[in-house]
């Protein structure tokens, strides 16, 4: 079944060294992974393994040092800045560790800014991002300013402006970092309802194995390699069928 | 979804709107309220004192230039004769009329029928008159007035575009008629009390508040003295050579053919004059004169008056200002004195250029202090804002967009500076005309449209340049670095 599927996200031969005085660190040490479309896959690993480093490569906002990046079959390693920004705006979606909400704009005001940006007008991108904060169950918080807000319900604000644009893949680094664990689970099963209701392809970085386990595939990186890929989508399909 | 996303539309439709820009750099200014105002506040300084400055040059041009149009505008020229022998002209420059030899070069140049046809035959010469101007006294009643009269050709007086309020030019030849300017009436004093009701009653404050001498110019008969020695002689108890007291000369009562527009208050070029025509007025004086020297003829070596009547001045108008320098000399060259408004105009408009330069760089170091402001300003903001900034690009901001938003704050800067300035501008215009009103009736400080559009986009742009820098900086900001945890 899934060698039927199309890959939305191919990476071959992935390197990704900084240079840290005369060391060099290797972040990324040749990493090889197809993603499908309509996949929840998860990255997990422990601290300083190279997930984010991986996640930044995969969304266009690092260069890597060598190897390729293709989704949808466009390649990122050559594009330069103004095509990766075009790139993301068409492509993807993005879910923060930190939220990364403007402070001086209410939520819906913040779900609609991706739109903004894509030039849709005012009143369409305003009543996109009322239905989108419905759904990830914010009715009565629409106005509300990030500080006026706690962690767990400026992450659904998040998860909303990620989706709010569309998006063919969503990426999220620790998106659950900051939340407690009943929290976590919460923004975890909303994120996973959502993206499957619209056949999204998310990709989640997380240090944390139970989180992990939401993911249809698990990704497991040490040192920068990938050293095992975990397949719940078996499990699922016996489950449902 | 990806068929869905492409039929959303094209390029331009991808990017965010002009408008959704200025909106968000508004709402940057709006949130660092006070910021803003600092920086404002310094290109309101930098426009009002670059304005001002230039409005007081500007204003002391203006004020000469309408000076220079009371005293004949810039077309005319003014011919005289030249006596010469007594070096008082550069002496041997004279050559005389006929174009003989110069071996008598001190023979006098002076101004008759033949030199004025000369003129009249120069290149660009558009008007050539004789002028001839005799002192006389006219009364009406007890008003008196000790007036120079102008008689200049019927063709002259017609080209010289008088505004005519009432009545019409003189006519050429025939009886003597007056056209009187628009501010005779003020010279006219009561002559048992000595008083003139114009300048006793002068208004300071509101020039239009005046008083004049009951006197009717056009329907009153006005007589006319114009043996004026012997008349005060006769006033005076003069006597004769002979030791009998000189009787009271002629009186001639002069018709007004016209009177010239305009208020008793208001200079132009012959508000002051009583013109009229210049055979009609030799015929006149010959009359007058009959036997006797006219007064301010020349004479022969020998003291005898000449058969001939010559002319004062010539009055000469060029058809565009930049020949008079060209005719002036032409007409030196044949040994008469010629005079014009272009050097003094030369000189007043390199005068009020230096000043203008010197006044605009004060103003200019002033705005150039608000330029750093703005560029130090918009500095600051984008270090605070390097988060916000990485955000707006992962979140699919065009970079092109990021530094049009950071010029357009700038400009917001330059662009509310600049038209506060320029009100406070007006503001101080204003107080600088009233309290030089004494000295600069129409103001020394003059702001045109064309120094408020100016103004305007240089503030604008001023306010872009400085702010270009740190756009770009914004612009080149790295995205992860801002979203990086920290
Ligand atoms: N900009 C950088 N410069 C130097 N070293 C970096 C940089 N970013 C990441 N690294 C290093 O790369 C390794 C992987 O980092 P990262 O991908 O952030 O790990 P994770 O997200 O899995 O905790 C770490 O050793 C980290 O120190
Ligand atoms: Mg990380």
């Amino acid at each position: 079944m899934a060698q039927e599927r199309e890959p939305v996200i191919q990476v071959k031969n992935l390197y990704k060294i900084y240079r840290v005085g005369h060391n060099k660190v290797r972040a990324l040490n040749g990493v090889d992974l197809e993603i499908y479309r309509g996949e929840f896959c998860s990255i997990v690993g422990t601290s300083g393994s190279g997930k984010s480093t991986m996640l930044n490569m995969l969304a266009g906002l690092e260069k890597p040092t060598k190897g390729e990046v293709i989704i949808s079959g466009e390649h990122l390693e050559r594009m330069n800045e103004n095509q990766l920004v075009k790139f993301r705006r068409e492509h993807v979606g993005f879910i923060f560790q930190s939220f990364n909400l403007l402070g001086t704009m209410n939520a819906k005001e913040n779900v609609a800014l991706p739109l903004t940006f894509r030039g849709v007008p005012k009143k369409v991108r305003l009543d996109k991002a009322d239905k989108m904060l419905d759904l990830v169950g914010l009715r009565r918080h629409k106005t509300h300013r990030p500080n006026e807000m706690s962690g767990g319900q400026q992450q659904r604000v998040g998860v909303a402006r990620a989706l709010v644009v569309d998006p063919e893949i969503i990426f999220a680094d620790e998106p659950t970092g900051n939340l407690d664990s009943n929290t976590s689970a919460e923004v975890m099963e909303l994120m996973k309802k959502i993206v499957r209701e619209q056949n999204q392809t998310l990709v989640m970085v997380t240090h944390d194995n139970h989180l992990a386990g939401f993911a249809d595939r698990i990704f497991h990186i040490i040192d920068g390699k990938i050293v095992k890929i975990e397949d719940n989508w078996k499990n699922r399909e016996v489950a449902e069928g | 979804m990806e068929e869905m996303e492409e039929a959303q539309g094209g390029e331009e439709e991808r990017s965010m709107s002009v408008k959704d820009l200025l909106k968000m750099s508004l709402s940057s200014l709006w949130r660092r309220k006070l910021r803003t105002i600092l920086t404002v506040l310094g290109v309101v300084i930098g426009t009002a004192s670059i304005v001002v400055m230039i409005s007081l040059g500007l204003g002391l041009n203006k004020a000469s230039m309408e000076q220079i149009e009371q005293y004949g505008g810039l077309t005319t020229i003014t011919v005289y004769s030249n006596e010469g022998g007594y070096g008082y002209y550069g002496g041997g420059m004279a050559v005389s009329v006929d174009g003989s030899s110069d071996s008598e070069s001190q023979e006098p140049v002076r101004i008759d029928d033949a030199a004025i046809e000369q003129f009249k035959h120069m290149e660009h010469v558009e008007v050539a008159s004789p002028v001839l101007s005799t002192w006389v006294l006219l009364r009406q009643g007890v008003w008196e007035n000790s007036a120079s009269i102008r008689g200049m050709s019927r063709e002259a007086l017609e080209k010289m575009d008088l505004d005519i309020a009432e009545g019409s030019l003189p006519e050429e030849g025939g009886e003597l008629q007056f056209f009187y300017g628009n501010t005779v009436i003020t010279d006219f004093y009561n002559s048992k009390t000595g008083q003139n009701p114009f300048y006793e009653n002068y208004d300071y404050e509101n020039q239009d508040n005046y008083t004049l001498a009951d006197v009717d110019l056009m329907n009153s008969p006005m007589f006319v003295i114009f043996d004026t020695d012997a008349y005060y002689n006769s006033q005076y108890g003069g006597t004769d050579e002979n030791g009998a007291p000189i009787p009271a000369p002629k009186k001639y009562m002069v018709p007004a053919c016209g009177l010239m527009a305009g208020k008793p208050t208001e200079w132009g070029e012959n508000a002051n004059s009583i013109l009229c025509d210049v055979e009609a007025l030799k015929a006149q004086l010959k009359k007058v004169f009959k036997g006797k020297a006219i007064p301010g003829q020349p004479t022969s070596k020998s003291g005898k008056p000449y058969k001939e009547i010559y002319y004062n001045q010539a009055y000469i108008r060029v058809d565009d200002m930049n020949y008079v320098t060209e005719v002036q000399d032409q007409i030196r060259a044949l040994g008469f004195q010629a005079e014009s408004n272009v050097e003094w105009m030369n000189q007043v408009q390199e005068q009020s250029r230096s000043i203008q330069m010197a006044l605009g760089g004060i103003g200019a170091v002033s705005l150039f202090v608000a330029a750093i402001g703005i560029a130090n300003t918009m500095m600051m903001s984008i270090y605070e804002r390097t988060k916000e900034i990485g955000i707006m690009k992962v979140l699919g901001c065009d970079m092109r967009a990021i530094r049009n938003m950071f010029l357009a704050e700038a400009g917001f800067i330059g662009l509310i500076g600049g038209t506060v300035g320029l009100m406070l501008s007006y503001g101080i215009s204003a107080i600088i005309n009233f309290v030089t009103k004494a000295t600069y009736a129409s103001g020394i400080s003059y702001i045109p449209v064309v120094l408020v559009l100016l103004a305007m986009i240089f503030a604008v742009f001023m306010g872009m340049l400085a702010g270009l820098f740190p756009a770009l900086r914004a612009m080149r900001l790295s995205a992860l670095a801002a979203i990086r945890n920290e």
